[in-house]
Parts: structure tokens; C-alpha cells; sequence
């Protein structure tokens, strides 16, 4: 009965101060770690709360998680429980800055690109070694690409979507590896910063996709700031820090081991028990704090974390293949039929900002598009009847054309905040125009079908987080993510454009024709722009996230 | 001898029927876990990977193929892979089926106990008023969604009064309000039933007859007509195992709590047919089990039984 942690707050952090933060974080300015916020706003509230300068080392840190995680292997780390865990326990050759984005050396001390960025040359840092004792050498290092660039189909490995055109690699010597590409890929470099392009020993490597399933995490081993030192399947985690980690990246001010002894992940999968066990003091961080339940982490004074994904927004993509979607006027209307500050107004907060383009404001190459997609019911309106929809005869008040109604569907994004309640808004919304949307409700297997389908699911709600321009492609090209389910050969060329061109100028301007062109196509009505929301004890310091909003434990430490 | 044989073919037998009807309705689903798991769009595999990864994990292989390897798996006590997440379903299982099964015999005493408990004091409390009202309480636990009794007891005890922690607690402390959960909404059929059978013992002639000798009403209830009641309870026992698998459901979510439940729910979510398997055969042979049980029980209880299976 008295397992509940009960820690005297150093500094009574005020909801004022709270209230501070979150603004910070909203308004893009709130830095990749939580101190540069936290500092900020105690300093100047002017609590007793420590310095940035006492860390203290040690502790244990317990971590909730929304669901269990469902495989370890790298290039599957976009699901946020996988990637969660990926992000500590993995080292990669190159460290993103998750607030200038800029990329910068890690496990790679220095590298070189050719001139069409169809060749990269990576020069290692010496002394990196394994949880499990082995070196960190060219060869491994050839062995994790070789993996992720090429998959294999036999084990079970696809090919990494975050690694377009990979041909193969070439040992140079000891510690340097060249990898070679059959055509330019100028997202390569950022690439193997992401948590899909985690290093792994050769033993992990020589696993197949079961290996990196639950139940096995213990033998996944990488050269990151924890080691995965116990599992029990389904509920919990525990990361321990390694004593002997010396090779954060360069830039950091923090370099050594991590400051805590330990991270349990603690799988919760109910919000309202989440939330609960943060405010009465049962844990020390929580991910996934839900929109509504945001006010009663701010109002019980405690600290709450808004990170941006910085990919393509949370949007509703439509597919044109679909007869009824076939027709651009009719897309344009339900783009000009959509308002989505009425979503982020009624169901979010300022944390999920209204989208304002394809991409996240603080996304690379984001343009801003947000004359072309205005709310204009009445222009929808005129659009539909000038498509031949119209509400001659109708007595739902949804719009017909040659006896066929305009009623669409759409399919939840179940990894997404809220999907349902922005769909049941959106419907709301696109009544108001005439059309009749309906929300698809179906088991897993049917809803695998049916969103595949464009006769059964025409709008599809989804997202994709990556800080790289590639991710455009990786969410809309028919041989990746493929949302549109396209057939638009313009769409695809346009996207590998974006993919294949080494210019870095010549390559935004690539993205902005694709973008531009998404939204003259009315391919996709963007909803808003998705923060992963996390929630702590104010003795908690340090917490940081990635370009992606993954949790980073390596700097956090705990107060008291 | 012959007795205990026969029941136990005709255990396997229905065994055998629940795993090939649970593989056909699984198959005649549409999509399955090989699609559900690589096929979303979330994981940007073309066509052609697709196809490659269907290949290698058999999926389109014929029904009797299919069937065939499955059964001859499930005989050996192996269910293969998740097709989910591709974790043995023995060690998916294995992790889970403890906690379940204290779960469950725990809900089940406790429910017991409660509905004996009201049973009891609707019978014999000298107020009508409070004997009424605690015979209309088994309709109202009834109709208590488990879910929502989960979160309220979490909301009291945990969260407002910081008595019990459900975030790591302590093995003890962490089936107190689990099993409460559970228990309640058991309890309430089985109180209902209780209640019914003393009513109908306490009209019986023959316990006339004893309270014209002068028994009290305790006396009676402990002696005669709990006795006479319990059989009906008992049976329904037995059938309200299912009741407590799916009330494992909803308290391992809400509790935080890794067990079949759990694994349940999540093997629905992805049509992970392995797992499903394994938790249809799992699930037939509790039912089997508890049962026989409870005929084993019955006679012993009841011995106007025995008599008549001695005849």
C-alpha cells in the first residue's frame, strides 16, 4: 500500500508557470529538451527549483506507455511504442538537432557525398562498442544498411522506406564505409539519423523479424545510452543505463552516461488511469495525454510536453480513383467544406496547431498553402452544383446526381489522436454542403481491405513524421505509403523528384511543386499539425525528444 | 472407470469441435493477420514485398493445408507464431495464463462469498425494508458495466484516497480492485439464483415441518435450506466462466494488467489467428474442466444425486 511514490516538490512549480511552457511549446520555440522551457519559465516566475547546473545522477524513472510495442527492428520504428524504445536503446551514424534540424556528427565522426549524392562516405568514431561487448566497426555498419536498404524478403525484412535507391556497400577500411545508390538519394543523409536506421550488433542482425518480436528484447542490442535489461511481454520494459557510454553526440553538452540508473516502461493503455497515475503522483512521466485530459495535468500543476512530428500533417487524404472523387471540382469542395480550426477549436488545443499546408509549419520545405485551402462553404456549394450535385429532390438534404447520393467514407486512423471525433466533425461540416459522410466501422480484416479500396474508403485519415523532405514521398508515392492509392504518373514523377535530386535548393523547390500540386489537385484536406503530448512530475528535468517527438531519456534526470 | 473415460473423449471431442470451428470462422473472415500486419499503408511496402512476405509465411496456402499444419501444431501444444507480432503464442500465453487464472479463481471466490453474503441477509434480516432493498441490489450489479465500475473504484481508491497504487503495484495490492471489478457483476446472477432456490426451499413442506419443531430461521437457512439451495447455484458457477473471460477483458485493460483478457482483446484487434486459436482451445478446455467439476461436485453436495446416479 505504500508503493506510491510520494517526492517533496523542491519548487512549487505555479500553474502560471505551466501555462508559460505550454505556450512556449506550442509556438514551435520550446527546444528539443525540456530544460531550456523549464529553466525559462522558473527563472522567471523566480521558484527555488534547482539550476540546470545540479544535475543529479541516478534514479529510476517510470514511464507509461499507451500500448506494448510491437516489433524492435529499426525501420519499423515509426509506430510510437517501437520507435520509443528504438530511440535509447540504438545509436545512429548521424544526429539530427530536433530544433534547428540540422545534421551533425554521431557514430560518424565526418562524411562525405558525391556530387549527384549518388555515394556516401562515412568516416566511424573509434572506441563505440556494443551492449554485448563487440566493436563498433565498418563492417557492422555495412551490415545494418545492407539490411535496411535491400530487406530480405526470405527473413521477412522489407526494405526501409526511409532509404530510397540503395545499391550496396564497400568497406573501405576498419572504420570507414562507403554506400552507393543506382540513382541520387539526397535524403540518405538524414536518413541515418533517423530511429530507423538504428545500428545493431551482428548478432541482432542475424535474427530474423520474429527475433525483434516481444518476448525477445533483451537479446536486441545496440551501442545507445540504455540496454534493455528485462521484459515481461505486454506490460513492462526496463532500460538501464550503460556505465561504459561514451559517445553521445559531439554537440551535446552532455556527454558520458545518461543520468539515470534506469527507465521502466509501463504499458497503460487507459487514458483516464494514465492521467490519473501522473496527477496522484504514481508516476513520473506519461505519453499520450489526450487533448481534454490536458487541463487536468496544467491544473494540477505539473509539467506538459508538446513536441511536434514535423511530417506531413494529420490529414484526410482523398481518393481520386474513386468515380464520385474523380471529378476536381467535387475534391475542391470538400477541401473548401472543411474547416479545420473548427477541429482543433473544438476537439484539440494549441498544442495541435490547424494545418496551414501539406507539411508541418516547422517541417523542412513547408509551404505555406493556406489561401487554397480556406473554409468557404458557399464556394463549396457553388462548386458541387457546378459539378452537377445538387439538392434538387433531395430530402436528407444530401446532394444527388442521376439518383446516386453524395455520401462518402471515411476510415479512423487508430494510431491518431481523436480520429473519430474529427471524422464525426468533419461529417458535421460536410452535411452543411450536402454531403454525406460516414465513419467505417468494420473489424481488422475487413478494415484491411476496405482501406486499400477506393469504392469503399474514399477519404483516408492518417499522418506520417519524418524531417526529411522525403517524407512527402514516403506518404503519398503509389510504391510507399501510397494514401491516395494513386495512379497519378505526374504525382509519382514529381515525388521522386523530390527523392532523386542532390541540388539541396533545387530539391525544396521539388517539394514545393509537389505540394503545390496536392493542394491544386485538391488531393488532401490537411487537418492539423500532430504533437506527441507528454506529461511530468516537475522533478523530472532534462526529458527531450527527437525531430520526431520520440521520448529521449539520455539527458533526463530527477530531482530529490 | 468407464465413466471417467467416456467424459474425458467426450472432452477432447468438444476440444476438437471448438478448434475447427474457431478456424473456420476465423478463415471465413475476411483479410487476415499476414494482410492486417504488413499490408497497411503506415508501413510503405510495395506490391511486390508483399507478395514475397505472403509467400513465406504461407498464407495463401490451401484451407486443409492450413488446417492441417494448425492442428497438428495445436496437438503437440504448439500454436505457432503470433501473426501479429511474431512472438511464440506459447510464450504469449505462458506469460499470461497465471495471472489470469488468479484472477478469475480469486473473482469467482470473492463473488461467491458476496452473493452467499446477500443471499443470507436478504433471508434472514428482520427489516422487510433492508431485506427489499438488498434483494434488488443483484439487478443493479448486474447491470453495472464492468468498465465503468474499473474506472470508479480507480478514480476512489487510487487517485482520491491514495490507498492502493495500480501503476507497479505489489502483488497483493494489485488484484485488490481487480477482482472487486470482476467480482461484483458475478455475483449479482448468482445471488439472484441463490435467493430464488432458498425461497423455494423455505416453502418446501418439509422445512415446515422442521420450524413447527421449533428451529430458527438460522438454524434452518444453515441446515437445511442452503443445502438444497446450493445446487442450483453451482451449476450456474460453471457457466459463468465465460462471463468471467470476458470481464478479464475490460479489467486487464483498465487495470493495466497483462493476461488472456488483454491478449484477447489485442488478437481481436489484428485477427491474429494463432492466438486466437490457442485462446479458443484454452478457453474450451477451462469450460471442460470447471464442468466436470461442478458434476463431480454436484452429487457430493446434493446426495438425492448420488442416489440417482447409483440407480
Amino acid at each position: 500500500m505504500s508503493r506510491i511514490a510520494h517526492r517533496p516538490a523542491a519548487g512549487i512549480v505555479s500553474f502560471a508557470v505551466a501555462a508559460v511552457m505550454l505556450a512556449g511549446c506550442a509556438s514551435g520555440s520550446g527546444g528539443g529538451t525540456a530544460d531550456s522551457t523549464t529553466d525559462a519559465a522558473t527563472g522567471s516566475s523566480g521558484t527555488d527549483a534547482t539550476p540546470a547546473g545540479d544535475v543529479q545522477t541516478g534514479g529510476e524513472l517510470l514511464y507509461l506507455e499507451y500500448q506494448p510495442f510491437t516489433t524492435l527492428y529499426p525501420p519499423q520504428s515509426g509506430f510510437y511504442p517501437n520507435g520509443g524504445i528504438i530511440a535509447n536503446i540504438t545509436d545512429r551514424l548521424v544526429y539530427q538537432d530536433p530544433v534547428t534540424l540540422e545534421l551533425e556528427p554521431w557514430l560518424a565522426t565526418d562524411w562525405t557525398v558525391n556530387e549527384d549524392a549518388t555515394e556516401y562516405t562515412f568516416d566511424l568514431r573509434p572506441g563505440v562498442t556494443f551492449s554485448d561487448g563487440t566493436q563498433l566497426t565498418a563492417d557492422v555498419v555495412a551490415k545494418n544498411f545492407d539490411l535496411y536498404g535491400l530487406g530480405d524478403a526470405e527473413r521477412g525484412f522489407p526494405v526501409s522506406e526511409q532509404i530510397n535507391n540503395y545499391a550496396g556497400s564497400t568497406v573501405v577500411d576498419e572504420d570507414t564505409v562507403t554506400f552507393s545508390f543506382s540513382a541520387p538519394a539526397p535524403g540518405f543523409l538524414q536518413a541515418t539519423s533517423a530511429n530507423g536506421a538504428g545500428i545493431l550488433s551482428e548478432a541482432t542482425l542475424d535474427g530474423d523479424v520474429d527475433f525483434f518480436a516481444p518476448g525477445n528484447a533483451t537479446q536486441v542490442v545496440g551501442t545507445g545510452p540504455f540496454v534493455v535489461a528485462d521484459e515481461t511481454v505486454g506490460t513492462e520494459l526496463l532500460l538501464e543505463a550503460r556505465e561504459d557510454y561514451d559517445w553521445a553526440p559531439p554537440s551535446l553538452e552532455h556527454q558520458g552516461r545518461a543520468y539515470l540508473d534506469a527507465v521502466r516502461f509501463t504499458v497503460t493503455p487507459e487514458d483516464a488511469v494514465r492521467v490519473g497515475a501522473l496527477t496522484s503522483g504514481q508516476a513520473d512521466l506519461v505519453r499520450y495525454v489526450q487533448a481534454y485530459d490536458e487541463q487536468q495535468v496544467t491544473g494540477a500543476g505539473l509539467q506538459l510536453f508538446a513536441p511536434q512530428t514535423q511530417g506531413v500533417n494529420n490529414s484526410l487524404s482523398l481518393r481520386f480513383t474513386n468515380p464520385i472523387l474523380s471529378d476536381l471540382k467535387v475534391r475542391q469542395a470538400l477541401v473548401a467544406g472543411v474547416d479545420a480550426q473548427e477541429v482543433v477549436d473544438t476537439i484539440f488545443t494549441e498544442n495541435y496547431p490547424a494545418a496551414t499546408g501539406v507539411l508541418s509549419h516547422t517541417a523542412l520545405g513547408y509551404v505555406d498553402e493556406s489561401d487554397r485551402l480556406a473554409y468557404d462553404p458557399e464556394h463549396a456549394a457553388e462548386l458541387l452544383d457546378e459539378a452537377g450535385w445538387t439538392l434538387d429532390g433531395a430530402t436528407d438534404g444530401i446532394r444527388t446526381k442521376d439518383g446516386q447520393r453524395l455520401s462518402l467514407v471515411a476510415s479512423e486512423a487508430k494510431p491518431q489522436p481523436l480520429s473519430k471525433d474529427t471524422l464525426t466533425l468533419v461529417a458535421q461540416q460536410l452535411a452543411k454542403i450536402g454531403v454525406e459522410l460516414k465513419i467505417l466501422a468494420a473489424d481488422a480484416g475487413t478494415f484491411a481491405e476496405a482501406i486499400v479500396d477506393p469504392d469503399q474508403v474514399q477519404l483516408y485519415h492518417s499522418m506520417v513524421a519524418r524531417s526529411d523532405l522525403d517524407v512527402i514521398k514516403s506518404q503519398y508515392h503509389s510504391q510507399n505509403r501510397n494514401s491516395l492509392l494513386s495512379t497519378d504518373a505526374e504525382l509519382d514523377r514529381l515525388l521522386e523528384v523530390v527523392s532523386s535530386t542532390a541540388d539541396p535548393a533545387a530539391r525544396l523547390e521539388a517539394s514545393k511543386a509537389a505540394q503545390d500540386y496536392l493542394v491544386e489537385q485538391a488531393y488532401v484536406i490537411p487537418l492539423f499539425e500532430e504533437p506527441q503530448v507528454y506529461g511530468a512530475q516537475n522533478y523530472v528535468h532534462g526529458f527531450g525528444w527527437d525531430s520526431i517527438a520520440r521520448p529521449i531519456f539520455y539527458s533526463t534526470w530527477l530531482e530529490g | 472407470m468407464s465413466y471417467v473415460a467416456g467424459r474425458v473423449a467426450s472432452a477432447l471431442g468438444v476440444l476438437l469441435a471448438a478448434f475447427t470451428l474457431a478456424f473456420l470462422l476465423l478463415q471465413a473472415l475476411p483479410g487476415d493477420a499476414v494482410m492486417i500486419r504488413f499490408e497497411s499503408p503506415e508501413l510503405g511496402l510495395s506490391p511486390e514485398q508483399i507478395a514475397t512476405i505472403r509467400e513465406s509465411y504461407g498464407a495463401d496456402a490451401g484451407l486443409l493445408t492450413q488446417y492441417g499444419h494448425a492442428l497438428a501444431g495445436a496437438v503437440q501444444g504448439d500454436f505457432g507464431f503470433s501473426a501479429a507480432t511474431g512472438a511464440p503464442v506459447r510464450v504469449l500465453i505462458g506469460e499470461a495464463i497465471g495471472s489470469t487464472v488468479l484472477l478469475a479463481v480469486l473473482g469467482l471466490l470473492t463473488a461467491t462469498v458476496l452473493a452467499v453474503a446477500l443471499a443470507v441477509a436478504a433471508t434472514l434480516l428482520p427489516w422487510s425494508w433492508l431485506a427489499g432493498a438488498i434483494r434488488s441490489l443483484p439487478s443493479l450489479f448486474v447491470s453495472v458495466p464492468v468498465f465503468w465500475l474499473g474506472i470508479v473504484l480507480v478514480q476512489i481508491f487510487s487517485f482520491r484516497l491514495g490507498w492502493i497504487s495500480v501503476i507497479r503495484p505489489g502483488p497483493l495490492e494489485g488484484l485488490i480492485l481487480p477482482v472487486l471489478t470482476l467480482a461484483v457483476p458475478i455475483s449479482a446472477p448468482l445471488a439472484q439464483i441463490l435467493l430464488r432456490s432458498i425461497d423455494t426451499a423455505r416453502a418446501a413442506p418439509f422445512v415446515g415441518v422442521v420450524r413447527a419443531k421449533g428451529a430458527s430461521e438460522g438454524w434452518l437457512l444453515a441446515n437445511n435450506v442452503l443445502r438444497n439451495a446450493a445446487v442450483p447455484a453451482l451449476t450456474i458457477a460453471g457457466v459463468l466462466l465465460g462471463e468471467l473471460i470476458g470481464g478479464a477483458v475490460v479489467t486487464e485493460t483498465v487495470f493495466a494488467r497483462y493476461g488472456i483478457g488483454r491478449i484477447t482483446a489485442d488478437a481481436l484487434a489484428t485477427q491474429d489467428v494463432p492466438v486466437l486459436q490457442a485462446i479458443v482451445v484454452l478457453a474450451a478446455a477451462a469450460f471442460v474442466v470447471v464442468n466436470l467439476g461442478v458434476d463431480l461436485l454436484a452429487p457430493i453436495v446434493d446426495p438425492r444425486l448420488r442416489r440417482r446416479a447409483a440407480a
